[in-house]
């Protein structure tokens, strides 16, 4: 009878998978590309920003996002369903603030964000995540800089640079390449960006690219002027 | 008769140069009868951390054990110490959670910070903090301890100075108060190490 | 808030209220303002300015805290211990030094043994002020007494001239609770007189807040036969104890023996302080010895 009424869509199939994170992550990987850099003094991350049509107003839409003063977000994968986990993530971070009156450190949020992606495999009547998010931050106990990455079946992991979405493979094979544990914070936004120029189509400027910065100062959305002038330096 | 000194408590924190004091009498009554004179008042919740609970005896237990289960949940998923400016947070919230049917215990947290700077602060039994760089005091004689504290307190004593400075001023507080003493207890609290003292004190 | 030394058990029924049959030992005039400069000295107790109502004692009650829907009240906190004991060498008097306003220490140095006479002892418990003043009254009534008849007066007696006055005033507020010791014509003499009217005489009394604990130590070593050493030792011994477990006690304690020939100072102003290791030594040493 219980068979009946089991309302998880989420339901391990006779070999022991659950397909729906498995498709979750087929919506991530056909997402737009987004890149995370850590370096000594500092995180980058950026991401593409393709829109439907020109006639978008390509600043009213967001991918680089800030969830606390000090930690920002990216994402691959569905749009809506990153805003949901962004209000989420901002709302544990205040109730955290509340209760100690101190920044949240980056992996106490990358957590909490992953229990609630976590959650949505295995409650009834949802379904999980279909996006990836890259999380960066600089915290005040370590005075390090921290990325991670958090996936739809709520694992996550701590990367030195890494790459999610469509264009996934490719990103990650020119960022070994290119990454070094000396890398100066200036060199890993270059390297972010030469990093989504691999395989991006058409013409990138600075309206159809995302890229944010977290370091001692706090976490920060460059502006499309600041990334105007790091195109211009990458040309010359 | 307040609820506050059903039990009778003095508890007081200092600072010193690279070193803390805490130091509580170890009086239990009932009123005007003396119950115990080996009563824990000041716990300590981390290396370098321990928070002191003067006010009503059973909620000093209650509060104690619920505060150490927070802390070790807060050590386990942070998987770091916590500091004292962190703890005094954490206690301030918790008993927010009780404000229309608090704990009756005055809170008094004492400890080094992770760069070993001494660190003090007290909240009412409603959680409002309280921050000084000097002392904090709580419990029924705390104006008698405001009065000692105030006039021995020297800022920048070493860690022997400190520990006679500490428990001049409470020994001479519960002398002129009814319902503290019966012996007391003191902690001094070093980078590198913690010494705990009990003190032979007036058994009236 | 006034100064006391200590609460008195409360005797549920009034024993002996014995009324004075000399109607000019207490006078006052009742209602009626009194000038400072008119205080009449002659009779055996100035007269005091009484609330201009037709009943004082219901005027007050409204400021007491025996009211409990007042809001200004006139309190009366209660903490001290003292006791008293007849034997065969005599009558031994011990108290504490303690004075507490609230649950503030006030002093730890008061005398609490007024020195009515050579034979004559009280002990003060409750408030401060009213046990000095009456008992000082009490001492000028105990020597006209003298002069007028040329002989000493008894212990039943003098303890009988304070029960009046302070029935006299009862109701309005007095708190004490006393004994009074001395030696006469009949030999050892020991009362107890508190401000509700009670006048008992016993072999043993103790009285405020920590008497339960004097009474416990009391009860287990007092014999009639007691030595002047065993005597001493007891009477100390249950002034500490009382000391140790009552908040209100405390400080020193002073020890007196009645005699035929008047009182002695056994103990004068003993720190209870030291006075604790001692008896925790002495603890430990007999633990030791059963040990063997």
């Amino acid at each position: 009878m219980s068979q009946k009424y089991n309302f998880s869509l989420t339901t391990f199939s006779p070999s022991g998978k659950l397909v729906q994170i498995e498709y979750a992550l087929q919506a991530v990987s056909g997402g737009a590309t987004s890149i995370g850099i850590k370096t000594t003094e500092g995180a980058v991350i950026a991401s593409e920003k393709k829109m439907g049509s020109i006639l978008v107003d390509e600043q009213s839409i967001t991918k680089v996002d800030k969830l606390t003063e000090r930690i920002g977000m990216v994402y691959s994968g569905m749009g809506p369903d990153k805003r949901v986990l962004l209000a989420k993530g901002r709302k544990l971070a205040q109730q955290y603030f509340m209760t100690y009156r101190e920044q949240i450190p980056t992996r106490m949020l990358v957590r909490e964000l992953a229990n609630v992606m976590q959650e949505y495999t295995q409650r009834g009547g949802v379904r999980p995540f279909g996006v990836s998010l890259l999380v960066v931050g600089f915290d005040q106990h370590t005075e390090k800089p921290a990325l991670y990455q958090v996936d739809p079946s709520g694992s996550f992991f701590a990367w030195k640079a890494t790459a999610l979405g469509r264009n996934m493979i490719n990103a990650k094979a020119f960022l070994e390449k290119r990454y070094n544990d000396e890398l100066e914070l200036e060199d890993a936004v270059h390297t972010a960006i030469l990093t989504l120029k691999e395989g991006f189509e058409g013409q990138m400027t600075e309206n159809n690219i995302e890229i944010g910065i977290a370091d001692s100062a706090g976490f920060r959305r460059l502006e499309p002027t600041e990334i105007k002038d790091y195109l211009a330096a990458i040309a010359a | 008769m307040s609820i506050m000194e059903y039990n009778g408590s003095a508890v007081v924190a200092m600072t010193g140069k690279e070193c803390v004091a805490i130091a509580a009498d170890r009086r239990l009554g009932a009123q005007a009868q003396t119950v115990s004179t080996d009563f824990q008042k000041v716990f300590q919740m981390g290396p370098k951390l321990f928070v002191g609970l003067p006010g009503l005896g059973t909620d000093a237990i209650t509060v104690s054990q619920r505060l150490k289960f927070r802390l070790n949940m807060y050590t386990l998923r942070e998987e770091r110490d916590i500091e004292p400016k962190t703890m005094i947070n954490l206690v301030s919230s918790f008993l927010y959670e009780r404000r229309f049917g608090p704990y009756f215990v005055e809170p008094v947290v004492a400890g080094l910070d992770s760069k070993n700077q001494p660190y003090v602060a007290s909240t009412d039994l409603i959680g409002c903090p309280m921050e000084t760089s000097d002392f904090v005091v709580g419990g029924t004689s705390s104006e008698q301890l405001y009065g000692m504290c105030e006039s021995l307190y020297k800022p920048d004593m070493a860690p022997d100075d400190l520990f006679e400075t500490i428990s001049q001023a409470l020994m001479n507080a519960v002398d002129r108060d009814c319902l503290a003493g019966w012996g007391a207890i003191v902690h001094i609290i070093e980078k590198d190490k913690i010494t705990t003292r009990e003190l032979k004190a007036r058994m009236d | 808030m006034a100064f006391e030394f200590g609460g008195m058990p409360q005797f549920e029924a009034a024993t002996c209220a014995h009324r004075s049959t000399s109607k000019a030992l207490v006078k006052h005039n009742a209602g009626a303002d009194v000038d400072e400069d008119e205080q009449q000295f002659t009779g055996p107790v100035p007269m005091f300015s009484l609330p201009r109502t037709d009943n004082p004692s219901e005027f007050l009650h409204q400021y007491s805290d025996a009211n409990p829907d007042s809001k200004v009240k006139i309190q009366f906190a209660h903490g001290t211990t003292t006791l008293g004991f007849k034997f065969q060498h005599g009558v031994i008097i011990a108290v504490d030094s303690r004075a507490s306003a609230g649950s503030y220490i006030a002093s730890q140095t008061v005398k609490k043994v007024i020195e009515i006479n050579p034979y004559l002892l009280g002990t003060m418990a409750g408030g401060a002020a009213d046990c000095s003043y009456w008992e000082r009254v009490l001492a000028k009534e105990c020597r006209l007494f003298e002069l007028r008849n040329g002989e000493r007066i008894s212990v039943a007696a003098a303890s009988k001239i304070l029960a009046n006055i302070v029935y006299h005033y009862r109701g309005m507020g007095l708190s004490m609770g006393t004994m009074i010791c001395g030696w006469d014509k009949k030999g050892p003499g020991l009362f107890y007189v508190d401000s509700d009217g009670t006048r008992l005489t016993n072999n043993l009394f103790s009285v405020g807040s920590g008497s339960t604990y004097a009474y416990g130590v009391l009860d287990a070593g007092y014999r009639w036969d007691l030595s002047v050493e065993e005597a001493h030792e007891l009477a100390r011994r249950a002034i500490y104890h009382a000391t140790f477990r009552d908040a209100y006690s405390g400080g020193h304690i002073n020890l007196y023996h009645m005699k035929e020939t008047g009182w002695e100072r056994i103990l004068n102003m003993q720190d209870v302080g030291p006075l604790h290791y001692e008896y925790e030594a002495m603890k430990e040493q007999s633990m030791a010895t059963t040990a063997d």
